[in-house]
């Protein structure tokens, strides 16, 4: 396959950037060398690309000699087109896959219809978790307080539906007017006997969507995680097998499903999911485990942390994306319980599946080697997908994050390879002109991007709620070969105008 | 003859909510004007869930810029966050036109937006020059969250562009407004089409139907900043009072048409929206009334291909079936009124509004039907469910948030509005006008074919 796109000096040419007024015209240095890497670039500007100038330095290249990141954790430059979201959203999608339970958004309208039900989460038994619910409030709540309406509407609710949970999320609204959440909560559970879990998680408090996720492992922490009993069932099970629980993986598309037997696999009971395809009881008993496993880092190393301090449950950092990833985190899985059969069986399920996946890809690798590929998304998938792209021969040459911590950053500087471009905050525009810059042969972002990315003429592979497909695990990793070689190898791109000069005015 | 009966949501909560809150009506009615630009004073999640929205149903890119507030503007207001928010967008986007839409926290903390604007132009014209500065018009716009739905959000959106932008008359234009309300951009087309029949020039407040599907044509399109072809100009707007007449084409929206007659003499109409024979007859009448232009051949044919197509179809394989209807009260209330004009029965109409133009608009129709309409106001998707649960019906016609339940109930789904974003092409296939008829009805029957008849038949052909 021809790389559609190595040649971008057409749209260089085209790339009036005087037309744009701006205030960051000094020169940055640190990526003046640039030219030097493998990646071809034609001429390096002063900056990376042109934008404002308080945003030149959260763009960085990375350099064997320096490991620095982007600056980042900043609030966004207000009036820009950001892909970021708030702290409600960010609390949502770390508990909004817990199954059976009722996710009531105490708000205005809006934060639940914009909302339910779009995480791509898939269940295997309950569903109410993708039913919306909001307590609507109104002009006389936000006047009076809308906490007596968020108590009629809990209790109305749980008679509705009697559900193992429900899980109050505050919104901006209810911080400015002051409901006490904690006490309604508190007050219904009691004439409920539900578990009624508040979470405070108003959009505003935070430029950064992580604190979300964070204020949702506190919900589950300090309200469900050890309030499960040690029953008969339950101790038989722990005594029979070693047991661990998936932490930050959401079972988008399934994932968990390609996850999970691997790790039964080798004699593990997996105790409990947080929170793919998950139940409420599940979670309560996740105290029991003996490890924890972290897939989504970016979500759940605080929840994983805050265990290890509650209740003395050591923790690896794992990654089922990609061949290897997914080898050596069933590798470690392994080593961390000493026990021989575990650690043969392991062995067995790496050697048998590696070879048949690498049977499975090697044709979508003759068409994908070479490839350049920019990933722009939420956190972990930054560095996570890296090794996976490489084993499809693919080059990495831009990541980034909407919300990406200084850890973030630091798991991105060490896994990316040298010249790659590291982005953080990146907002429309500014992706639109790295992409038109760097001319990737695809992008891997969400659904805000993926229009954007196609008017721009680039393949785009989502790597996100709306993603149907499995991606994870040995399995999963055959599909995203699929995936990646349909977007790339789609003949529509032929006829995008770079490639098509035949009937332009122009 | 029969009659309405009007069902109130007695619950307090909303299960599966069948509209969302103003700033989206705001959003969408912004990114109708070329090179217009929303500016949404609020926290992130208001704009970023806007655009995952618009970008589910259009499939196409949405700009929308925020102020990002955070906990700070809580105490301090967000003054600061929308005067240099105003700033950085008019230079890095060069806009026409910029429109700061307030949300529940801006609202809420009290933020003086006409305030803040005006010392947010001072600031422009140093930055920027004087010139370059007044060739962007801001235009504040009030939608708080907590007070109606997106509808409402919609309308406060185009009386304020038009209270802002409209020009003390000169001389007639000879053009029409026409106020489309939420549609698709299948249908401002048919719209277009049906006025260049007419012979009339139509001013669309506001025109998303290139911004929301637009080539892959990068020559064509502007990329530094991105901003679709297409769109109302901001000129445009500022000559909609002289135009001979405005028309609605829903009740829900029709504030800016008032308001240009009470101001400017602009006669106005509002509503119905052009679905079906009667409504669409009620449009080109309204069409004819303000310009004077006969219809023309062209389009009594166009009529008539849509009278021939119910005249071949309806009786064998429509007539008599119950249908349920949901979603957006205009374009709900003018597909009740066409389910009717095919001989079937709108037996349950639902929408999340509680409009008084609504409940008159639903009486109406109650009275063309054969047996009596169940009518859902201020209702959700749960609503609609249970009632259906207890009284089944042949036919859901409706959005895509449906189709849980349709599933469930083993009721087919036609989807029609906003949000569809399990099918794909139906943001550009119209519904309204007398083509928009004609498509609904093929939609109709052949989902029809699909559950009712052993489809592989010889005799459908009959």
């Amino acid at each position: 396959m021809q790389n559609a796109f190595k040649s971008s000096k057409n749209f260089e040419k085209s790339d009036n950037s005087k037309k744009i007024t701006n205030s960051s015209n000094q020169p940055n240095k640190s990526s003046a060398e640039a030219s030097t890497d493998k990646i071809i670039i034609d001429q390096v500007s002063e900056s990376i690309i042109k934008t404002l100038e308080s945003r030149l330095d959260h763009m960085c290249i990375k350099k064997s000699d320096d490991e620095r990141g982007p600056r980042c954790n900043t609030a966004s430059v207000p009036g820009i087109v950001t892909q970021r979201s708030c702290v409600y959203g960010g609390a949502r999608v770390v508990l909004m896959p817990i199954t059976d339970a009722i996710h009531l958004v105490h708000g205005p309208i809006g934060c639940a219809s914009c909302t339910w039900d779009i995480r791509g989460s898939r269940t295997s038994g309950d569903d109410l978790y993708k039913t919306g619910f909001s307590t609507n409030l109104e002009e006389k709540d936000i006047v009076f307080g809308g906490e007596k309406k968020l108590f009629n509407t809990i209790i109305e609710l749980n008679s509705l539906y009697q559900p193992s949970a429900v899980f109050v999320y505050s919104t901006c609204v209810v911080g400015l007017i002051g409901d006490d959440l904690k006490a309604v909560c508190r007050e219904s559970e009691k004439i409920t006997k539900c578990r009624v879990i508040p979470v405070q998680s108003e959009g505003f408090r935070s430029f950064n969507k992580s604190l979300g996720h964070q204020l949702a492992c506190d919900a589950m922490l300090d309200h469900l995680i050890g309030t499960g009993k040690l029953d008969d069932k339950l101790k038989s099970e722990i005594d029979a097998h070693p047991t661990l629980n998936i932490v930050g993986e959401f079972n988008v598309a399934g994932d968990l499903w390609a996850i999970k037997p691997l790790i039964e696999k080798m004699g593990i009971k997996v105790l409990s999911v947080l929170t793919g395809d998950s139940c409420v009881e599940d979670i309560a008993k996740a105290h029991y485990a003996d490890l924890n496993i972290v897939q989504c880092q970016k979500s759940s190393n605080y929840l994983a942390r805050q265990m290890e301090k509650k209740y003395k449950i050591p923790y690896l950092k794992v990654n089922f994306f990609g061949i290897g990833d997914t080898a050596k985190s069933l590798k470690i899985i392994s080593e961390f319980f000493q026990d021989p059969e575990i650690m043969e069986k392991a062995g067995e399920i790496i050697k048998t599946e590696i070879e048949t996946v690498r049977s499975k890809i090697s044709h979508y690798k003759k068409r994908l080697t070479g490839k350049r590929v920019a990933v722009y998304v939420g956190g972990n998938k930054a560095w996570s997908l890296i090794r996976a792209f490489e084993e499809l021969g693919m080059n990495v040459i831009m990541t980034g994050t909407q919300n990406g911590l200084p850890e973030d950053y630091e798991r991105i500087m060490e896994t990316v390879s040298e010249g790659t471009l590291v982005v953080d905050d990146a907002n429309s525009m500014e992706l639109s002109r790295l992409f038109q810059k760097y001319q990737p042969d695809l992008v891997i972002s969400g659904a805000k991007e993926k229009y954007m990315t196609h008017k721009l003429g680039i393949p785009f592979c989502d790597f996100n709620h709306d993603r149907i497909t499995s991606f994870a695990g040995f399995k999963g990793f055959i599909n995203f070969a699929k995936e990646l070689d349909r977007a790339v190898s789609s003949p529509v791109w032929k006829f995008t105008p770079k490639k098509y000069q035949g009937i332009q005015n122009e | 003859m029969s009659c309405a009966n009007i069902i109130k949501k007695e619950r307090t909560s909303v299960i599966n909510p069948l509209v969302t809150c103003q700033p989206m009506g705001a959003m969408y009615a912004v990114a109708g004007i070329r090179r217009g630009l929303p500016l949404v004073h609020g926290a992130q999640g208001c704009s970023t869930f806007v655009r995952y929205a618009f970008a589910r149903h259009f499939r196409e890119p949405s700009e929308i810029a925020v102020t990002s507030l955070h906990e700070d503007a809580a105490v301090f207001g967000g003054r600061k966050n929308l005067i240099s928010g105003i700033g950085n967008l008019a230079i890095r986007f060069k806009p026409s036109l910029i429109g700061v839409i307030s949300t529940c926290s801006s609202e809420i903390i009290g933020d003086d937006m006409g305030g803040f604007i005006k010392v947010a132009i001072e600031e422009m014209k140093k930055r920027m020059g004087e010139k370059e500065a007044e060739k962007i018009k801001i235009v504040p716009i009030s939608t708080p969250s907590f007070v109606e739905t997106h509808f409402k959000g919609y309308d406060n959106t185009i009386k304020a562009l038009v209270d802002n932008l409209a020009c003390d008359p000169t001389e007639f234009n000879e053009k029409v407004n026409i106020i489309p309300g939420i549609v698709n951009p299948g249908d401002i087309r048919e719209i277009k089409h049906i006025l260049a029949l007419m012979g009339i020039e139509g001013l669309i407040l506001t025109d998303i139907s290139d911004p929301f599907d637009s080539p892959l044509r990068p020559s064509a399109t502007e990329f530094k900043p991105f901003y679709p072809k297409g769109g109302t100009t901001v000129e445009e707007i500022c000559d909609t009072s002289n135009s001979l007449g405005t028309i609605s084409l829903c009740r829900y929206a029709g504030s800016a048409a008032v308001s240009l007659e009470k101001k400017y003499d602009v006669p106005a109409a509002v509503g119905p929206i052009p679905i079906g024979v009667q409504n669409t007859d009620q449009f080109l009448r309204n069409l004819k009334k303000f310009t004077g232009l006969e219809i023309p051949d062209t389009i009594l044919d166009e009529r008539g291909l849509l009278i021939d197509s119910m005249a071949d179809i309806v009786s064998r394989y429509l007539f008599g079936r119950k249908v349920a209807v949901f979603g957006d009260p205009a374009i709900t209330s003018g597909i009740a009124r066409f389910v009717c004009e095919l001989g079937m029965i709108p037996s349950v109409v639902c929408t999340g509004v509680e409009s008084p133009e609504f409940v008159e608009e639903m009486k109406k129709v109650a009275k063309e039907s054969d047996e009596p309409v169940d009518v859902l106001i201020r209702s959700d998707l749960r609503d609609l469910e249970t009632h259906l649960e207890e009284d089944p019906v042949d036919l859901m016609i409706g959005h895509s948030d449906g189709r849980l339940f349709a599933k469930s109930l083993d009721i087919p789904l036609i989807r029609v509005g906003f949000p569809v974003y399990d099918r794909v092409g139906y943001h550009r296939v119209p519904i309204v006008g007398y083509n928009g008829g004609i498509n609904l009805i093929d939609r109709i029957t052949n989902t029809v074919f699909e559950k009712y008849y052993d489809k592989e038949h010889w005799k459908l052909q009959q």
